[in-house]
């Protein structure tokens, strides 16, 4: 079946079709018609759902941790403010290892204060033992939205799937919505090792002495590592069953390109527009998305990056004091690199609070590491901020 | 736990998650607290507001669980007339409902008028087994006295009712309009009592045609002969075409009803007797029916609905207006002088002139050793006189004028004269009343003073739960059902029910919008918050739940939840 839903709602119409079985949540824009959509499948009986009122983003997240100790699969969905203040849960989850879901729509940090998109909030929790995935379209909301409960249930670990705000969150497109009973065929009931009884209590997370402390980091790296290879084979299973898969990084147009675009989210539908254009044009120019940022792909990236000349990594964020985050990600991935084979890198910072990032934007990026490429002068740092007025 | 503890995976020495690898089961947290929780049942406001002292939320708690039976046995235990005061009673009780100040109050007096009628379907009730030999005698059969003779009956006594007029009643029968109170709704409802066993003789005016002397004869006699004599009119030069409203009523309420075709009635007075004059007129047909009202209208003693269902039907109502001189020769039209506030006047023409100022007792009948105070026979709380085995209640005794305060006096008089005749037989029974009232306030309760209350309490105190002893987070708004109303059209023209009630689902939707105050009705929030996991839910016994004392560490998770206040914090056993 198909139906024009945004964003937002291909979120829920995924978590629906997981058969969430509590969703504890608290609005914020951009991400509120996630869950008011949740509410009413949950209060109609669309979904045999509870739906719990919660007083904070903080109680959100320590109620999907209950939830999901008990053994049942659980959802939440925040963006920006309240995903930060969540932070201290976040951990909880993470080095709980429980499977819960959750969807952030990116939106930038105050102050100043805003409601527009950027990827600060998101990697801001980038340690906390959580996967993370990017999207780009609501098709690949609704899917990633199922297949994350398959894999967080796999490996024991939480995942956070994550939209650009209103350029995804609220924007409308087409979406194949999958049939209950093939979903149901794909990701059956949760089976959890373990659970919180009270028949048979045992205290989760209490007093950790230093001599098991590091066991315990090690096993859930481990899990981690363990997710590359569990997420490629429930793409391919999803990809036999549904015709679509998305892959942990994406590679578009790259055979031969001099200069490789990398982005990640909504922007990633633009630079595929330029690229068309450019070779059309004859310029060897390519893209790669990336989807998956925890685990972080470096293997499927030092592939794909390989010989490559040049590299312009578009950032919707920054670490202040530093750079672009997935730029120098990607960078230290690709430090094992044979010298000869190894990419010269820009890490390009655009489009921040929401800030348009046009085809003119990334051309902009683009001419700068061509330029580069020519000249062998690689762009001064006050370069790599585009679209910053004088 | 791994569900299967053979599949605990253990990795590098420990397990995915720190998880301890025994049981918490020995840390007993419960030696950590210094107060603890304990359940306990308080009294709903209800109950202590209602006049006639009914277990209200009892019985809303019934209606909840579907025990439709013992609903209406709750009920039965403490009001006789539920079908009555369900259509007549100004309901206080829902005054001091708590949810009034969450939405609207719960409509109790639809619930309560539901039960009474599906009571006057159910089967007469059979006279209670155990029998007493004492006789008593009630004098009037107005609510007080029905009430009195009903309760007695209910204790095993046998109980004779004499009764001055053709039928019993006293005002429910000869005051109250058809348009609120049927009669064959009443009809019914004494039969009821008369399946107990109580004799009620009609046309037996003690003084008249019965001797105070038979009457005497009785081990005890309950007095409860209202206030029928009329007050003197305060009109000057009242002359002989002018009606006492009490007088027109019980013409009104005969079989002949007088003929108002085209006539001009104008109505002096201000009290509930004087608006059903008027509107009684507007239904025989006046060609208008005006009611002169010495006090403004937000002062009036009648009830406020009515006098909105008045106008409705076409009564003409000047408040603040005093009647003065009147020109009332027989045979001829009236003339009516009246000023009002502001020093005008206004001059009424009427054909008929019903005047209502108020009624007293006729003390004529009884003998000059029951006392006397300001126009009333005394009384105490459990309506003994001056007269060792005579008793008194109801408007004879001053009580305020109401068919539910009649009814709990003669409630409070059958636990006095039970108490007298048990003390006489040489038994040893106290009435401690502060127990008995309903929140040591309200009116007293049939099912205390006999000890058989047929609901399941945990711990109970007599006291009243207060809006802020409850937790609102847990309710939801839902609007009250309105009452069905008969059309004012179709009012004027007969004294077809004006107040039609509500149709039995919503009334079991209003039982569902109590919110059971003060009172466990399992509602299971306590076990769901408890962060010990330490209540559980108990299969019979007093306490509907039990808490395991060896691991609640006294946080006051469960009370502070508790959304009726059935909880509360003590040192008690510590």
């Amino acid at each position: 079946m198909k139906k024009v839903i945004m964003g937002n709602h291909a979120v829920s119409w995924g978590v629906k079709l997981a058969r969430a079985e509590v969703i504890a949540a608290y609005p914020i824009t951009p991400q509120t018609q996630v869950v008011e959509e949740l509410s009413e499948m949950c209060a109609d009986g669309r979904l045999e759902g509870r739906f719990i009122k919660v007083e904070s983003e903080h109680s959100a997240m320590a109620a999907c941790i209950g939830a999901s100790a008990t053994g049942v699969r659980a959802f939440t969905a925040t963006s920006s403010q309240g995903l930060l203040l969540m932070h201290e849960v976040m951990h909880w989850a993470g080095g709980g290892r429980l499977p819960i879901v959750m969807a952030d729509i990116n939106r930038a940090v105050a102050p100043g204060w805003t409601i527009w998109t950027d990827q600060n909030d998101s990697l801001s929790q980038r340690d906390t033992g959580w996967i993370q995935f990017y999207c780009e379209t609501n098709q690949e909301v609704l899917d990633t939205t199922i297949q994350s409960f398959k894999l967080a249930e796999t490996v024991s670990l939480p995942v956070m799937l994550v939209l650009d705000a209103f350029f995804l969150s609220h924007t409308s497109e087409p979406v194949d919505i999958p049939e209950q009973a093939e979903v149901d065929a794909f990701l059956p009931k949760r089976q959890a090792l373990m659970k919180l009884d009270p028949n048979d209590p045992h205290s989760f997370g209490s007093l950790t002495p230093p001599n098991i402390y590091m066991e315990l980091r090690k096993r859930q790296q481990e899990a981690f590592d363990e997710t590359h290879q569990v997420f490629e084979e429930i793409d391919a299973d999803w990809g036999r069953r549904f015709g679509r898969r998305y892959g942990a990084i994406e590679a578009y147009q790259a055979e031969g390109a001099e200069v490789l675009l990398v982005t990640s989210g909504t922007v990633t539908s633009t630079a595929r527009y330029v690229v068309d254009q450019r070779r059309a044009r004859g310029e060897r120019v390519g893209l790669l998305k990336v989807k998956m940022f925890r685990p972080f792909p470096t293997a499927l990236l030092r592939a794909a990056l390989a010989g490559v000349p040049r590299v312009a990594v578009l950032d919707r964020n920054i670490s202040p004091g530093h750079g672009g985050i997935f730029a120098e990600e990607i960078r230290s991935a690709l430090y094992d690199l044979e010298l000869s084979r190894r990419p010269a890198l820009d890490g390009y910072v655009v489009g921040l609070g929401g800030r348009d990032m046009t085809p003119a934007v990334i051309e902009e990026c683009l001419d700068r590491s061509r330029k580069a490429l020519q000249t062998g002068q690689t762009p001064e740092r006050e370069d790599l901020w585009v679209g910053v007025k004088e | 736990m791994p569900e299967d503890r053979s599949r605990m995976d253990i990795v590098h020495g420990v397990p995915p998650v720190a998880i301890t690898s025994t049981t918490t089961l020995a840390n007993r947290t419960g030696s950590w607290k210094y107060i603890r929780p304990i359940y306990q049942d308080k009294v709903a406001p209800c109950n202590a507001g209602c006049p006639v002292g009914i277990d209200i939320e009892a019985y809303m708690n019934l209606l909840r669980e579907g025990h439709l039976d013992a609903a209406l046995d709750v009920l039965l235990r403490e009001n006789p007339l539920p079908a009555t005061t369900g259509r007549v009673c100004e309901h206080p009780c829902e005054s001091v409902c708590n949810r009034k100040k969450f939405d609207e109050p719960v409509a109790i007096h639809a619930v309560e008028r539901m039960l009474g009628d599906v009571a006057l379907e159910a089967a007469p009730p059979a006279p209670p087994e155990q029998r007493r030999k004492e006789k008593v005698a009630v004098v009037g059969s107005g609510p007080a006295g029905l009430a009195c003779a009903y309760h007695l009956a209910r204790m095993g006594y046998a109980v004779r009712v004499y009764e001055a007029d053709p039928e019993p009643g006293g005002m429910l029968r000869y005051a109250i309009p058809d348009y609120k109170l049927p009669k064959g709704i009443l009809a019914r409802e004494i039969e009821r009592i008369r399946a107990l066993g109580v004799e009620i003789r009609c046309s037996a005016r003690v003084g008249k045609d019965v001797k105070w002397d038979e009457v005497a004869a009785h081990d005890a006699v309950f007095l409860a002969i209202g206030a029928h004599q009329a007050l003197p009119l305060g009109l000057k030069d009242g002359g002989p075409g002018v009606l006492a409203g009490l007088e027109f009523l019980r013409q009104v309420n005969s079989a002949e009803r007088p003929r108002l075709a085209k006539k001009t009635v104008v109505v002096v007075g201000a009290d509930n007797t004087a608006l059903d004059c008027a509107r009684a007129a507007v239904r025989l047909g006046a060609a208008s029916a005006t009611l002169v009202c010495p006090v403004e209208r937000g002062a009036v003693p009648a009830f406020h609905a009515d006098v909105a269902e008045a106008e409705h039907e076409g009564v003409q109502l000047h408040f603040g207006t005093r009647p003065g001189a009147v020109h009332a020769p027989a045979g001829k039209p009236a003339t009516l002088e009246c000023s009002r506030e502001d020093g005008s006047k206004l001059t009424l023409n009427a054909d008929v002139l019903i005047a209502a100022a108020g009624e007293q007792p006729d003390f004529a009948p009884l003998p000059p050793d029951v006392k006397r105070a300001d126009g009333a026979v005394r009384a105490d709380d459990l309506g003994a006189t001056s007269r060792t085995a005579v008793f008194a209640g109801g408007d004879l005794a001053g009580e305020p004028r109401t068919v539910a305060h009649a009814l709990g006096a003669g409630k409070r008089a059958a636990v006095g004269i039970d108490r007298f005749l048990r003390q006489r037989a040489g038994e040893k029974v106290e009435a401690d009343l502060a127990q008995l009232r309903y929140g040591g306030t309200g009116n007293v309760s049939a099912t205390r003073w006999r000890g058989d209350d047929p609901v399941r309490r945990s711990g109970e105190v007599n006291e009243i739960v207060a809006f802020e002893q409850m937790n609102m987070a847990h309710f939801q708004h839902a609007p009250r059902h309105a009452d069905r109303r008969r059309p004012a059209a179709e009012r004027r023209s007969g004294f077809a029910e004006v107040n039609l009630g509500l149709p039995p689902p919503h009334a079991h939707a209003e039982a569902l919008r109590c919110f059971n105050c003060g009172v466990c009705n399992q509602c299971e929030v306590c076990l769901v918050f408890c962060p010990d996991v330490a209540i559980t839910r108990r299969a019979e016994g007093a306490a509907k739940f039990s808490i395991s004392y060896k691991y609640c560490k006294g946080c006051g998770v469960c009370s502070f939840e508790c959304p009726r206040g059935a909880m509360a914090m003590t040192r008690e056993g510590l």
